[in-house]
């Protein structure tokens, strides 16, 4: 840098015109420099002794100034004769001007001192080089390598002035790999720059932008609204400069440090914006042991990344890629191939993990959520995977696809064992809804806004469950064991329900039994019915409550259970006021003719008790349901108080008016309502 | 997927014979024999992959040498196949309750745990494989730049400084794990600008790590911890294929993370919990021995891991970086001859690599995927048994 700004200075100084500095004086300025460096430098040491001592005895004597500028047209010159040349070159070898010499003194001055301090930390804050005599020194590099490869092809003659060829190839070499060497440097510190992170914040480069061509690479221009979409947001121009070091640097034969550079700085920059969504590297054996509530929050944060990565980063590493290795199309897949492989073994690590975790049902949503983002980029990803690794993460990618849809299936079979084991022994108070039918069919409520992805889970993945236990049930195994996912292929016929309302169908049926049975530890029967009524009502009403778990149970299966509720309705009626209203029977009520009063009397009083025990009980019982409730009261009006009615009508002129009729007729019909109407409220304590 | 069905035949004839038989009780005959079979194989497979003869030198062209690339991806293949015999074995045709019972409600848990760990040995040491092609590529820098002619201060510069990478890298990896700060810094005077500025210095792991404090020792050890072999009537049930599949995957991992550079192996454990006596467990043990004592005098010395080619690195680059210390222009002709050779054999190591490195990084996902599919079968068939719940956490 110092010597930059140095020497314009010096010519300036010394003359305006044709500047005609004194040889001596920047060359021992720099000498002094240099001594300085080797003093800073040990390793650099041997090298500068090595510069000086060439300098010192093949520096021929100097007849005419030259300037980089100056020399780079001579040196044009004396390349371009060479290549009008080739035919003859081997007759004649041609006399190397003393302008070789002087154009690698003067470029060697310009290779900038980038080693100069040790932690370099001033360095680091802006690039090296000016921007003009950046593409000045990227030309000098590539005169150099131009001498090399002319100074390769020369036949020298055998006898003739070898030793000095010789010197000047190892003089040619020399430059050429300081240069080299600062050119990797620039090319790192550049690809290190912050605004080469995937996912670098629009506002922190400012500066960036204002000098940046219309066009950015990865082109979008509704990054201003979202602040990560531009990836990398590396403006054209910061990118042709790179592009022109990477063309400078492979055609002097420097592609493998030129490479390995690039690869480094992209796969750290990769993981540091992988990191940056949120994305943490979490090993397998962790996330089998984490708690559900952590990994919910990793898994939240993986479709992110992995959607980040399949729509947005990775179209910008490829471009960037393509546009740093321009015409280098080998170059450029390969060095996609090995990120994009790196990365997507990484993000389908952590799904692999999560369909290992233990299967539970609670964890079926968020699995589906993973398994939605990997179904819906995959063919981005298809589309975008270079050849070199296109078989093996398309098949990566199908594989975690796999694991996930069958560790959704465990889990929502997981269901199933859930209801097996609710094996409890005691009774919901009241006959109300069980815990259970509430939980199952909330569950399922919510499986069911999955509903299209688990209908294709269960298409997709469903044959490993139910077959035998052995290897055979699984894809992608052994050959041979094919005939045997055929023969389950066959069965699907499009008439049949789809697996997963197969699989619906059968959790409702395992409810149902498992409701059935609990019902049965009721001793009453009438409760027994009225829980079976409140279950089912429950059920029913979640079922109709969902398009997606009503389209997959169908009409006939509600039908059905709506029958099977009229039925339990049935035998509650019958059961509680059958019995009831078995009380005003006319039997043994007449005799010739008479109504035989104590009978009366009896039929009254019976009535009057079995009424009271009832509406003491049922008034417990629970009815949650609004219009079920409403139902039942209006169903028991009908059928008791007409009965009643009639019977008082018929019969309370039997009775004395006053006490007597008092004491038998304890309830008008109204009152009958009344009670009624306060049954199932589950308001006081039997 | 490659390479699943080389078992094929043997898994036919296995799962036909026990259709045939399966729903007889009588065969425990069959399975006595199956047994057998098994154990022989293991012994016969990795007897296979000891060294031809302990008398001959290892230079010995036509067979890999030890922990070759070549060598490693035998192993390999042979673990597919046992795992494969094993699944056979264990699982096939076999009713589901037999294998949740005493004591194998116990040890298939465990040999499924194992399995997981197992998992991120496979995802560490795929990391690892990017490091060591990036040693490649170092070291295919110095053989170019060595090789070229005319051939002056140049290309000697560029080689030394490829090469001291090359060295400084495989040193630090060595020392941290794959977590080794990027030395690879050409002209700013590698190692100690490296070492304390942010852009190049910061901790950027070439390889990446599997996760934050993993260590491959430990996992490892936690393999190692609960393997028992079976005594008494266990020995010839059941238990012992079990057993054995265990061991074979503790050798497998325990050999890769001592060749292959691995987060975190500092205090790898050399210590093979497996009795001497059992016939079966003679090759693996002799294997152990071997690859244990050469993994003690690296960690004495320091030198690079434990891969065949890596030492060749190693050894061949610190030659060559003598020769460059040491070298003036013009060349001599016979230090020029003498470096020739090493040149040659560099040469030879870095194609060798070139050829393996990839094909090893794609066998050790089949390897994931298979104990991924493995552990996933058992548990397939514990679910069945409504026994899962026991498991995986």
């Amino acid at each position: 840098m110092e010597e930059e700004k140095k020497n314009p200075e010096k010519s300036n100084n010394a003359d305006a015109s044709e500047a005609p500095v004194t040889e001596s004086t920047p060359k021992a300025a720099i000498q002094t420099q240099k001594a300085e460096e080797a003093k800073e430098n040990e390793i650099e040491e041997d090298i500068q002794e090595h510069i000086d001592q060439e300098k010192v005895e093949e520096t021929p004597p100097i007849e005419i100034h030259y300037t980089i500028e100056t020399a780079s047209d001579e040196i044009d010159k004396f390349l371009s004769t060479l290549t009008n040349n080739d035919d003859h070159q081997t007759a004649s070898p041609l006399e190397i001007p003393e302008v070789v010499w002087r154009f690698l003194d003067l470029f060697e001055e310009k290779i900038p001192k980038h080693d100069l301090g040790v932690d370099g930390k001033a360095k680091m804050s802006t690039p090296v080089l000016a921007e003009e005599d950046t593409l000045l020194f990227l030309d000098s590099v590539d005169r150099v390598t131009r001498l090399v490869r002319k100074m390769s092809e020369m036949k020298l003659p055998e006898n003739t002035s070898d030793q000095t060829y010789g010197v000047l190839n190892n003089r040619i070499g020399g430059v050429q790999q300081r240069a080299m060497s600062f050119l990797e440097d620039e090319f790192r510190f550049i690809l290190d720059q912050d605004i080469f992170n995937l996912d670098h914040k629009k506002d922190t480069t400012k500066e960036n932008n204002q000098e940046t061509d219309p066009k950015p690479v990865a082109e979008s221009d509704q990054s201003a609204e979202d602040p990560i979409v531009n990836t990398p947001r590396v403006s054209l121009e910061v990118s042709s400069w790179l592009n022109k070091m990477a063309k400078v640097m492979i055609s002097g034969g420097y592609e493998s440090e030129c490479v390995e550079i690039y690869i480094i700085a992209r796969r750290n920059a990769f993981d540091e914006s992988l990191n940056n969504l949120g994305f943490e590297k979490i090993s397998l054996d962790d996330v089998q042991k984490m708690h559900w509530d952590t990994l919910e929050r990793e898994i939240a944060s993986w479709i992110t990344t992995f959607s980040q990565c399949a729509n947005v980063y990775f179209a910008g590493e490829q471009k960037l890629a393509e546009v740093v290795f321009a015409d280098q199309p080998m170059i450029t897949s390969s060095l996609f191939s090995n990120l994009i492989r790196g990365v997507m073994i990484q993000l389908l690590n952590f799904a692999e993990a999560l369909a290992m975790t233990k299967r539970s049902a609670e964890k079926l949503f968020k699995v589906l959520d993973m398994y939605e983002c990997l179904r819906d980029n995959i063919p981005a990803l298809n589309a975008l995977v270079p050849d070199q690794c296109a078989n093996e993460l398309q098949n990566e990618m199908m594989v975690a696809k796999i694991r996930l849809g069958e560790a959704a299936i465990f889990m929502f079979c997981d269901l199933e064992n859930s209801i097996k084991s609710d094996m409890a022994k005691t009774t919901v108070p009241g006959g109300a809804v069980h815990p259970l039918t509430r939980y199952t069919m909330n569950y399922l409520k919510y499986a069911c806004e999955y509903k299209n992805t688990l209908e294709q889970v269960f298409r997709e993945h469903w044959k490993i469950e139910r077959t035998d236990s052995s290897s055979s049930s699984r894809q992608e195994t052994e050959g041979e064991d094919q005939s045997c996912d055929n023969n389950n292929n066959d069965n699907n016929n499009a008439s049949q329900p789809s697996p997963f309302a197969q699989q619906l169908v059968s959790v409702m049926d395992l409810l149902d039994q498992n409701l059935d049975a609990k019902s049965k530890m009721y001793k009453d029967v009438s409760l027994s019915s009225i829980f079976m009524m409140n279950n089912g009502r429950y059920i029913l009403q979640k079922i109709k409550g969902s398009v997606e778990i009503h389209e997959a149970m169908g009409d006939t299966w509600c039908r059905k259970k709506s029958s099977d509720l009229r039925n339990y309705h049935k035998t509650y009626q019958r059961e509680t006021w059958g019995r009831l209203l078995g009380c005003l029977g006319l039997d043994g009520l007449m005799a010739n003719g008479k109504v035989v009063k104590p009978v009366l009397k009896e039929k009254f009083k019976s009535f009057n008790s079995m009424f009271d025990e009832i509406h003491r009980t049922q008034s417990t019982w629970v009815v949650s349901d609004d219009q079920l409730q409403s139902e039942l009261r209006v169903s028991i009006s009908s059928v008791v108080i007409p009965a009643y009615r009639s019977f008082m009508g018929r019969f309370s002129q039997y009775l004395d008016p006053g006490r007597q009729t008092e004491k038998y007729i304890k309830y008008q019909p109204e009152d009958i309502e009344t009670y009624i109407d306060e049954l199932f409220d589950g308001k006081r304590k039997p | 997927m490659p390479a699943t069905d080389y078992q094929g035949s043997f898994l036919g004839r296995i799962s036909i014979r026990r259709n045939q038989v399966m729903s007889m009780e009588g065969n425990h005959e069959q399975e006595l024999e199956d047994l057998e079979l098994f154990q022989k194989h293991v012994a016969d497979r990795f007897a296979e992959l000891a060294p031809p003869s302990p008398s001959q030198p290892s230079d010995d062209i036509p067979s890999d040498p030890i922990l070759s690339i070549a060598w490693i991806r035998k192993l390999l293949d042979v673990f597919l196949c046992c795992d494969a015999e094993f699944k056979a074995i264990l699982i096939m045709g076999r009713d589901p309750s037999q294998i949740s019972k005493p004591p194998l409600d116990r040890l298939i848990p465990e040999m499924l745990d194992r399995d997981v760990k197992a998992l991120d040995i496979c995802n560490a040491i795929t990391n690892g494989i990017e490091a060591v092609r990036h040693y490649q590529k170092l070291a295919e820098i110095a053989v170019s730049a060595l090789e070229q002619r005319p051939f002056g201060d140049g290309q000697v510069k560029r080689a030394r400084k490829a090469l001291t990478s090359l060295i400084t890298a495989m040193a630090c990896e060595d020392k941290d794990g794959a977590n080794y700060t990027r030395t690879w810094s050409f002209g700013r005077r590698g190692a100690a600008a490296a070492g304390n500025n942010k852009s190049t210095g910061q901790l950027r792991s070439l390889s990446w790590s599997v996760s934050k404090n993993w260590s491959a020792a430990k996992q490892i050890h936690a393999m190692s911890a609960n393997l028992v072999a079976p005594r008494g009537t266990e020995a010839s049930g059941l238990a012992l294929p079990v057993y054995i599949m265990s061991t074979i995957l503790l050798f497998v991992m325990w050999t890769m993370v001592a060749t292959i550079p691995c987060q975190e192996r500092s205090g790898l454990a050399t210590h093979f919990p497996v009795p001497k006596q059992l016939v079966w467990a003679q090759s693996i043990i002799g294997l152990h021995e071997k690859i244990a004592e050469e993994w003690k005098k690296k960690e004495k010395k320091g030198s690079a891991g434990l891969l065949e080619e890596m030492q060749k690195l190693d050894k061949l680059g610190q030659s060559l970086i003598e020769f460059t210390d040491s070298f003036q222009f013009p060349a001599e002709d016979e230090r020029a001859e003498e470096v020739s050779a090493h040149l040659a054999e560099l040469g030879e190591t870095c194609r060798r690599m070139e050829e393996g490195l990839v094909p090893l990084q794609v066998q050790i996902r089949e390897v994931f995927h298979r104990i991924v599919r493995s552990r996933a079968e058992f548990l397939d068939v514990l679910d069945l048994n409504g026994k899962s719940s026991a498991l995986a956490m």
